[in-house]
């Protein structure tokens, strides 16, 4: 619906402005690396390297593997921060 | 706008739910492909692996996570119960307190220095006031001297009677009988005791009538304490009087009139003399009278040149009044000092008595 699309288009075009969007990457990167996350996924990669063999590895080939499983790995605590934080953007800034 | 039309209400409301989740799934994604990139880069740029080494140092510092044991793989209190023998005293020691133990043992480090320091200090002390019941410049020194007199009746039992400092003081009597006091060459004090060069007939007599008196051979001075003071005999202060005051020197104050009571109060009347001889200065201050129990009358003051046998007898009646009035006066005590310090014009002498008498 268009309605809606551009309805998201204002709301991210709000977050980037404000510099929200900045924030919220910045934070949720300093999370992730705090819990871990990010050492197990420098290790997938590790493997996925030693598969594919490191000469001829590329980033889509690295993209695909650790996309699906950094989504799932997140932990739920850091999940749950993030979509707080989120929401009260919103609630602050949409009307 | 058309945010405006949307109220929090149930089909906009997971709208606005669905909003916010994809948000945060771009948020991830970004993170995610951020980690690809840097990766990749680091395998391009050949760093990537640096971390690792051949299998075999990867095994031996690999985490160690059993109970009992720390990350890797020590036992923490493992040597908590064993003892370790000292190379210096040889003895057995507990492992955790062997380096404190060490370190007082081998006389190094901070600490050791220190306590050695304060022990010399205070055995300085102990054998000083011993040898000679010197003043030390402290307040206290009426129970300290008392102690130390204790003290020093029990490790005198302990030297024996030929000590070279009894035959020292005893040759001394015996040879130097008949010079003079100026050709002793003894200064006056630097910090303690009573250097008998710098006083008066009069100042000396009244010092002798409280005090023993006798002369110590290696500090040349004489010695502060009680009339009948283990360290010394009788012999020795009745010569010591007769060098000082000449063959019609007096005998000793007599045991019998000076009350029991006043075995205490004479170290108090010792320790003031001293205080105030160590002072020198023209200025009585109040701690004199404030510290001192011991006191003479007014009438000392009346009669500083009184022949040496009746002023004797006065000061030894007096010291005995003296130690049933405890607290009597500051004033008296100036003119203790004033009888001592014989330079002062007696004129002054009731001017400063009734300074004090004002002060009480």
């Amino acid at each position: 619906m268009s309605k809606e699309s551009r309805m998201r288009a204002t709301v991210n075009q709000k977050l980037a402005e404000m510099g929200e969007r900045e924030r919220l990457k910045e934070l949720l990167r300093a999370k992730l690396t705090e819990c871990g996350w990010k050492d197990q996924m420098k290790a997938h990669c590790k493997e996925v390297i030693k598969e594919k063999g490191l000469e001829h590895v590329t980033v889509e080939d690295l993209v695909v593997e650790i996309t699906p499983k950094g989504r799932a790995l997140v932990p739920d605590s850091v999940k749950k921060e993030l979509l707080h934080r989120i929401r009260a953007f919103l609630a602050q800034h949409a009307t | 706008m058309k945010m405006e039309d949307m109220p929090l209400s149930g089909p906009d409301n997971t709208r606005l739910e669905a909003l916010v989740h994809d948000i945060y799934s771009e948020l991830v994604d970004d993170a995610c492909l951020g980690l690809c990139f840097e990766v990749h880069r680091a395998v391009k740029q050949g760093y990537f692996f640096l971390d690792e080494t051949d299998q075999e140092s990867m095994k031996e510092f690999e985490i160690v996570d059993q109970p009992g044991v720390d990350i890797f793989g020590q036992v923490y209190n493992q040597w908590k119960n064993k003892e370790c023998e000292c190379p210096n005293c040889k003895r057995l020691i507990a492992a955790s307190r062997f380096a404190p133990h060490l370190e007082k043992c081998l006389g190094m480090g901070r600490n050791s220095s220190r306590i050695a320091n304060r022990r010399l200090a205070s055995n300085n002390n102990m054998s000083k006031s011993e040898s000679d019941q010197e003043d030390n410049d402290d307040l206290n020194d009426n129970d300290w001297s008392y102690g130390a007199e204790k003290k020093a009746k029990k490790r005198k039992s302990d030297k024996s009677q030929n000590s070279p400092r009894r035959s020292k003081s005893i040759k001394h009597k015996n040879g130097d009988l008949g010079s003079g006091v100026s050709t002793e060459p003894y200064k006056y004090n630097y910090n303690t005791g009573i250097s008998y060069e710098t006083l008066g007939p009069d100042e000396v007599r009244s010092l002798l009538t409280t005090q023993c008196g006798v002369i110590s051979e290696h500090t040349k001075k004489m010695c502060t304490r009680s009339p009948r003071c283990p360290q010394h005999s009788d012999e020795q202060r009745r010569a010591v009087r007769v060098f000082l005051l000449g063959p019609s020197a007096p005998s000793l104050p007599d045991p019998d009139a000076v009350v029991e009571s006043e075995s205490f109060d004479i170290p108090d009347g010792q320790t003031l003399m001293s205080r105030l001889q160590w002072e020198d200065s023209p200025d009585i201050s109040p701690t004199d009278s404030a510290s001192s129990k011991a006191s003479t009358n007014h009438s000392d003051s009346k009669r500083p040149k009184k022949k040496k046998r009746t002023s004797l007898g006065l000061n030894s009646g007096v010291v005995v009044g003296g130690g049933g009035g405890g607290g009597s006066s500051s004033s008296s005590q100036s003119n203790i000092s004033l009888s001592i310090k014989k330079k002062r014009p007696k004129l002054s002498a009731p001017s400063i008595s009734s300074i004090y008498d004002d002060l009480n």
